[in-house]
């Protein structure tokens, strides 16, 4: 029996939830067999199952290998349903450049971030590690990004944020972006002493603090 | 009076000492900062390829910080790069990283001989430092610091793909975590043949926020006990430093075999103490606070930290290269009044 729209969305919401590529990938083909508007399956099937399993990653119900395992069955989907969306649909996504400022042993949290803020339909550049300053600021103008968000680790210095900040300023440009700031060492005050716009303690305050940003003029 | 090894020595084997020791143990937790760097003139990159240079700098460290250690090697890619990765050794002011990861899966991994590390120039290298100080300084205690079972795990496989191997490749993970901790146990044992007084594990990507209280003891504990237990054979005594909120793991805290447990900023280390009946403590002068706060405020803050009963002092986690030396000493001093 065919299930109803809503029926399948929610079912692909739980794919997601439940980290099951398969039935992601059964339910997707399902919804565009069954003539389901493949962007309203996105953003009602995968994208809220994404946001699900944010919020459990903010309760510490998951955590970060379950919360990439969800993201592996959102894509598998996306990956099915997106040939099928139509130009109209399309809507106009902001663009937001990412990158680490001074490079640790890894990238684990920034590599997140991006993963969240892509499935949350945000339209993610990613810089990279060791971006200086002046690569985020030109990216940002080129890219024509609404969000510069970057992150610092533990062990560096986190000096390239506040130069970041300073080199909008002196370009002219600084009420063009909106900037915020992430990472072991960095907190709230530390946005504020620098004058960034915004602060996310983990990868889904990331998503909120991107909505915020994105919102406001 | 104690010298600085006896006092870390029978604080972390639970005899009595004069007060608390005040030290970094090197590796994640180094305090090769550019102020030192720069007064002296041995400098980062070079003191991560030679011993020659390493015992130099290391000297310095200790010397111009007041910690009362040696605190070697001052990177977290030595383990990594010989088993595989490709290193970025980064500069005076920025630490190395790993360039690229050897292995996009778990499944990929080849297993090299056991005692690969030590077999390498920079393993070489930190082995020959340790030998060299502690027979030139033999008050001080040198401590080989290891980059812990997950942390390189996750630095020869891609990290993203690694984290979620754990569950859905949880055979082949643990073979190539046992792996590398087999590797981490041989290079320790020549550590400590080699006059190491103290074998010290940080494991960063192994936290609670990351890997949560299951996966945490499924893979932390299970591995950082074993190279604990046989560490311990050969007759050191270990740190282990969890970074991040431990408020979820307590339990798996409880578990871990190392003598002391050092933490990161945000834990209350008394409160944690009492949880964990009165485990061994280090830690946890917020690092934020050496960097951006000034030497008075640092005083007065490991003057309160004093009054917790914390076992050993040290900073709370990785120091950026960029804290000014006056606050380290600030810290140091502060400890030492006592």
């Amino acid at each position: 029996m065919t299930k109803t729209k809503h029926e399948l969305y929610a079912l692909l919401s739980d794919a997601v939830v439940g980290m099951d590529e398969d039935t992601a990938a059964a339910l997707s083909r399902e919804a565009i067999g069954a003539g389901y508007d493949a962007y309203e399956t996105i953003e009602q099937g995968l994208a809220k199952g994404m946001e699900r399993a944010g919020k459990l990653f903010d309760e510490s119900e998951y955590f970060v290998p379950e919360l990439l395992m969800c993201a592996d069955a959102l894509n598998v989907g996306l990956d099915i349903l997106r040939p099928h969306i139509t130009t109209e649909e399309r809507s106009e996504k902001h663009r937001i450049v990412i990158g680490v400022i001074e490079g640790d042993t890894h990238d684990i949290g920034k590599n997140l971030v991006k993963l969240m803020l892509s499935a949350a339909g945000f339209d993610v550049i990613d810089l990279g590690r060791d971006v200086p300053p002046s690569v985020f600021v030109e990216r940002a103008i080129k890219e024509e990004a609404k969000i510069i968000m970057i992150s610092s680790l533990m062990t560096t210095t986190m000096d390239g944020m506040e130069e970041t900040v300073q080199l909008l300023h002196e370009k002219g440009v600084r009420e063009k972006f909106k900037v915020a700031v992430g990472g072991g060492p960095v907190s709230s005050g530390f946005a504020e002493k620098i004058g960034a716009d915004g602060y996310a303690s983990n990868a889904n305050q990331a998503v909120k603090l991107a909505n915020e940003l994105a919102q406001s003029k | 009076m104690f010298t600085p090894k006896e006092r870390l020595h029978n604080t972390l084997t639970g005899k009595a000492a004069d007060r608390p020791p005040v030290i970094c143990p090197g590796g994640m937790m180094n305090a090769a900062v550019v102020g030192v760097m720069n007064k002296t003139g041995n400098t980062l990159p070079d003191a991560h390829y030679t011993a020659e240079a390493m015992s130099n700098l290391a000297y310095d460290v200790h010397e111009n910080t007041g910690f009362e250690n040696f605190g070697i090697p001052f990177c977290m890619t030595v383990e990594a790069e010989a088993l595989g990765s490709s290193i970025d050794f980064g500069s005076l002011k920025c630490e190395p990283k790993i360039q690229e990861e050897r292995f996009a899966s778990v499944k990929d991994v080849t297993f090299m001989p056991d005692g690969s590390i030590e077999k390498t120039s920079r393993g070489e290298a930190v082995i020959q430092t340790v030998y060299t100080l502690s027979r030139k300084h033999p008050d001080i205690p040198a401590i080989g610091s290891l980059t812990g079972p997950i942390s390189t795990a996750a630095s020869i496989v891609d990290p993203m793909i690694f984290l979620k191997q754990l569950r859905r490749e949880r055979e082949k993970s643990h073979q190539v975590i046992d792996y590398v901790v087999n590797q981490l146990i041989s290079y320790a044992k020549q550590l400590a043949d080699n006059g190491a007084a103290v074998i010290s594990i940080a494991d960063p990507t192994a936290t609670g926020e990351i890997l949560g209280p299951k996966m945490f003891e499924e893979y932390a504990v299970l591995y950082l006990n074993k190279i604990a237990d046989a560490v311990h054979e050969y007759g050191i005594p270990v740190i282990i430093h969890i970074c991040g909120d431990v408020r979820m793991i307590k339990p798996q805290l409880h578990q871990l075999h190392g003598n002391v447990l050092s933490v990161d900023a945000m834990v209350d280390l008394k409160r944690l103490k009492d949880d964990l009946e009165n485990k061994r403590t280090m830690g946890n002068i917020s690092t934020y606070l050496l960097e951006f706060g000034n030497a008075e405020k640092v005083y007065q803050r490991t003057k309160n930290l004093l009054t917790k009963n914390i076992d050993v002092l040290a900073p709370a986690c990785g120091l950026s290269t960029s804290t000014p030396l006056e606050n380290i000493t600030a810290f140091t001093t502060a400890v030492k009044e006592i």
